[in-house]
């Protein structure tokens, strides 16, 4: 054991590893900078500090708001549902158990890969094209790829997490069912409720930027806000969203510890449904056909003629280095900035920063970075990355919470000193399934490129709003196939990352 | 385990009273497909929120008194979703641009052009540079050969002002994305960051609205000595009123034609006139039809935003 351990790198250090990748990034923002936007940036600090408090704007986010948190919360209660079944449904576990065989869980999570291979953002845009502006359409935009997603980390956990007890069930010859409920719902339950909460965050998340690109709520405000550069009315919608992010936050907190969780999300599911009657959000059941989509798509040589438009090479290939970059940094920093403030006590302090990170949406972030430095590559990668180091340190801080920090504290008291101990104490403990959510990561940040096209409108997501916004629909058509290809290969890459990564675990 | 009972009591507490509050403090009219027909309202996003908050609350006041139906403003925060919610139903009168307007009435048969400002007939883009780029001012469309190998940024990628006809003359001087630096333009999302991006130094050159350079040279929002306009567009056509072509079946025989006079009778000797027009920036509505955009629709074509 302990020679293989010293075989195999250390699992920790890998979180830190992608840390490597700053160091081009800064160089190159060193070089490009020019300070030029610092009146802005003073602007918009002190937008934070004196936000609007005219009363007609007011009551126009507190109506986004609702907006927002009626898509949130619908369309995670619904994911969340789905996401289980599907999961369930893509488990090899439950196959083998079932058939003696896991074909079919391979062929469940490959049919379902397409669906969260495209951006909320971008079924949004698609489903709207149909169905006109109905809040079902921003629902469902969520929906789909959440359901999706939800589905893939859940097969994952309940494969990963095979219990001793279920071949010793299976032999005293219960019916599948029975053993499957007894052996496998226990063993993931914790990491299943955990999974479901981290995704009412990012529902909301999500709800907001789908305002954002106009399909109403606050994101729409804060969005209009930015287009005018008006920065006391954009912090006026940011601290109140800020402030719903919280509340969101405890009263998940409290609703994890409770038994009864199913019946009071219904509950919230009830109210928000009875809430959102009286705001300007059409949740009737929408209706549209296809065939008015159908009739633009024309000619069929329009469609070989679109898909030598794009230099697919060029486009494809700064999409993979912004997801690359952006991904390195979004998995390194949270480490990097645990071990440069190894105290129980920061934590707090660090939790506040991932939420600064996470409130502020990609664009805003990619505006505030481009009016300090030249446009490149790096850059929109930076604003990406740092957005997503934003849920990446959410969830670092929530599993060391979790986990304790006894095993610092023993490291210490051995004579290691602080950063050792808590590099190789609580960071150890944690780091496999922080690297393993990573690699979830890399593909959200894959398909949010979509929303960098500010800076130097580079890559697949900007030629997809671009071919969006000019009703090009082979071309989108095109753009959402190779979207489709990058995640399956993406997928395929983090899934043998992951079984060797749960290889190492079992070593640690 | 009391503790425990107390706590779900205390969240299911604090759930309703959100709601109690949500419900009470949402002024919002109820869900659409009630008895009387509304008509729905909206513009692409081209102002801050809380100019367009009380420019649309005045105009729906407006035009509901004149026509007696509701009307119901949608806010839609993106040019392409306005298009299609125009297609669908969802938005009856829509303020577009120039392009989405030839874009919304192509993806819409019998949509019809109402109404236009006075300042729309004779529109103009400025292309500003930044100071430290060495750009100078410049008489003729031909010296935008200047811009070869500089970084340029617009604004919203279906922008007419802000894109199209920027682009268009561009092209029209041998001057074309690709020989920009990094071989494509930035799009920064919107007139007011096109110039928070070339005043920064981030680009050297951008291309806007005339009338949001005015608006902000007048309010004191760019600094001179940082960036200055080297040169205006000549005049095209931009923004307009389009109207959904089943108007006259929800609504009644004559209804379009009531809406468009509805509009060219806004006037600034009333208060509320006066308000929507400062905010619009207009003196008046002036009479087009769908002809006035010809131009448009083929300088769209032109650059593939219009298939």
């Amino acid at each position: 054991m302990a020679v293989q351990t010293f075989l195999k790198p250390a699992l920790p250090l890998l979180t830190l590893l992608p840390g490597l990748c700053l160091i081009p990034v800064v160089a190159i923002l060193v070089r490009d900078g020019h300070g030029g936007g610092l009146p802005l940036l003073i602007q918009f600090a002190q937008g934070a500090l004196q936000p609007s408090f005219d009363p007609n704007l007011l009551k126009n986010l507190w109506q986004g708001l609702q907006i927002t948190l009626v898509i949130a919360i619908l369309s995670w209660g619904i994911s969340s549902g789905l996401g289980v079944i599907l999961g369930f449904l893509g488990s090899r576990t439950l196959w083998r158990t079932v058939l003696g065989s896991a074909w079919p869980a391979l062929l469940f999570r490959r049919l379902l890969s397409p669906f969260r291979a495209i951006h909320e953002l971008i079924w949004g845009l698609l489903l709207l094209q149909i169905y006109g502006l109905n809040g079902w359409v921003a629902i469902a935009a969520i929906v789909i790829p959440y359901s999706a997603l939800m589905a893939r980390v859940i097969a994952d956990q309940i494969d990963c997490h095979e219990s001793p007890a279920l071949p010793v069930l299976q032999a005293t010859g219960g019916p599948a069912i029975a053993v499957l409920m007894t052996a496998v719902i226990p063993a993931v339950s914790s990491a299943i409720k955990n999974h479901i909460g981290h995704r009412l965050d990012c529902a909301l998340r999500s709800a907001l930027i789908l305002g954002v690109f106009g399909l109403g709520g606050l994101g729409t405000d804060l969005m209009l806000s930015l287009q005018s550069l008006q920065f006391h009315d954009m912090w006026s919608g940011l601290w109140l969203l800020a402030i719903a992010m919280v509340v969101l936050d405890q009263i998940l907190g409290s609703l994890q510890r409770k038994q009864r969780i199913g019946v009071v999300i219904s509950v919230v599911l009830m109210l928000a449904l009875v809430g959102s009657a009286t705001l300007n959000l059409d949740l009737s059941w929408p209706s549209g056909t296809l065939g008015s989509v159908l009739d633009v798509l024309g000619d069929d040589h329009n469609a070989a003629a679109a898909l030598f438009e794009l230099n697919w090479v060029a486009v494809i290939g700064s999409t993979l280095l912004i997801t690359l970059m952006a991904s390195c940094i979004a998995t390194a920093v949270p480490p990097l900035l645990l071990l440069l403030w190894p105290s129980p006590g920061s934590l707090r302090l660090q939790s506040l920063i991932w939420g600064a990170l996470r409130l502020l949406p990609t664009p805003l972030s990619a505006l505030l970075l481009l009016v300090m430095a030249k446009p490149s590559l790096p850059l929109a990668a930076l604003a990406l990355g740092l957005h997503h180091s934003g849920v990446m340190g959410r969830v670092l801080i929530k599993d060391i919470r979790e986990t304790g920090f006894g095993s610092a504290q023993t490291l210490e008291r051995g004579g290691a000193t602080v950063r050792m101990s808590w590099l190789y104490g609580p960071l150890a403990e944690v780091s496999r399934s922080y690297l393993a959510y990573a690699s979830y990561r890399c593909d959200v940040i894959l398909r949010d490129t979509v929303v960098v096209g500010i800076v130097g409108s580079a890559g697949l997501g900007w030629q997809l709003i671009d071919a969006l916004s000019s009703f090009h629909w082979w071309l989108v058509a095109w753009l959402v196939v190779a979207f489709i290809g990058l995640t399956l290969l993406g997928e395929t890459i983090t899934e043998r990352w992951q079984q060797r990564l749960n290889c190492k675990a079992v070593v640690l | 385990m009391l503790v425990r009972e107390r706590r779900a009591v205390l969240v299911a507490c604090l759930l309703t009273g959100i709601t109690i509050a949500a419900t009470v403090t949402s002024c919002g009219s109820g869900p659409t497909g009630t008895e009387s027909p509304v008509l729905h309202i909206g513009a692409i996003p081209d102002q801050n929120p809380e100019k367009l908050n009380r420019l649309y609350s005045s105009l729906s006041d407006e035009l509901s008194d004149q026509l007696t139906v509701p009307v119901q403003y949608v806010p839609v925060s993106n040019y392409p979703a306005a298009v299609s919610a125009f297609r669908t139903g969802s938005l009856d009168l829509v303020w577009f641009g120039g392009l989405t307007g030839v874009q919304a009435r192509l993806q819409t048969p019998g949509a019809k052009v109402l109404a236009q400002r006075d300042i729309d007939a004779k529109f103009t883009s400025v292309f500003i540079a930044n100071g430290a780029s060495g750009l100078r001012p410049i008489s003729n469309g031909d010296q935008l050969t200047n811009l070869k190998g500089r970084r340029l940024s617009f604004g919203s990628e279906s922008s007419t002002s802000g894109r199209l006809m920027p682009q268009y003359f561009m092209s029209q001087n041998g001057v074309e994305t690709a020989d920009l630096a990094g071989g494509a333009p930035g799009f920064s999302g919107s007139h007011d960051a096109t110039i928070a991006v070339v005043q920064s130094g981030a680009y050297e050159v951008g291309a806007l609205n005339e009338q949001v350079w005015r608006s902000n040279v007048k309010d004191g929002r760019v600094d001179p000595n940082k960036v200055s306009v080297i040169w205006r567009t000549p005049t095209y056509v931009d923004y307009h009123w389009v109207a959904r072509p089943d108007l006259d079946e929800r609504f009644g025989n004559g209804f379009t034609k009531k809406v468009q006079s509805a509009l060219l009778k806004i006037s600034p000797t009333t208060p509320r006139g006066e308000t929507i027009l400062e905010l619009f920036g207009a003196a008046q509505f002036i009479p087009a039809q769908n002809s006035d955009y010809d131009k448009i629709e083929a300088v769209g074509r032109q650059l593939g935003k219009i298939r």
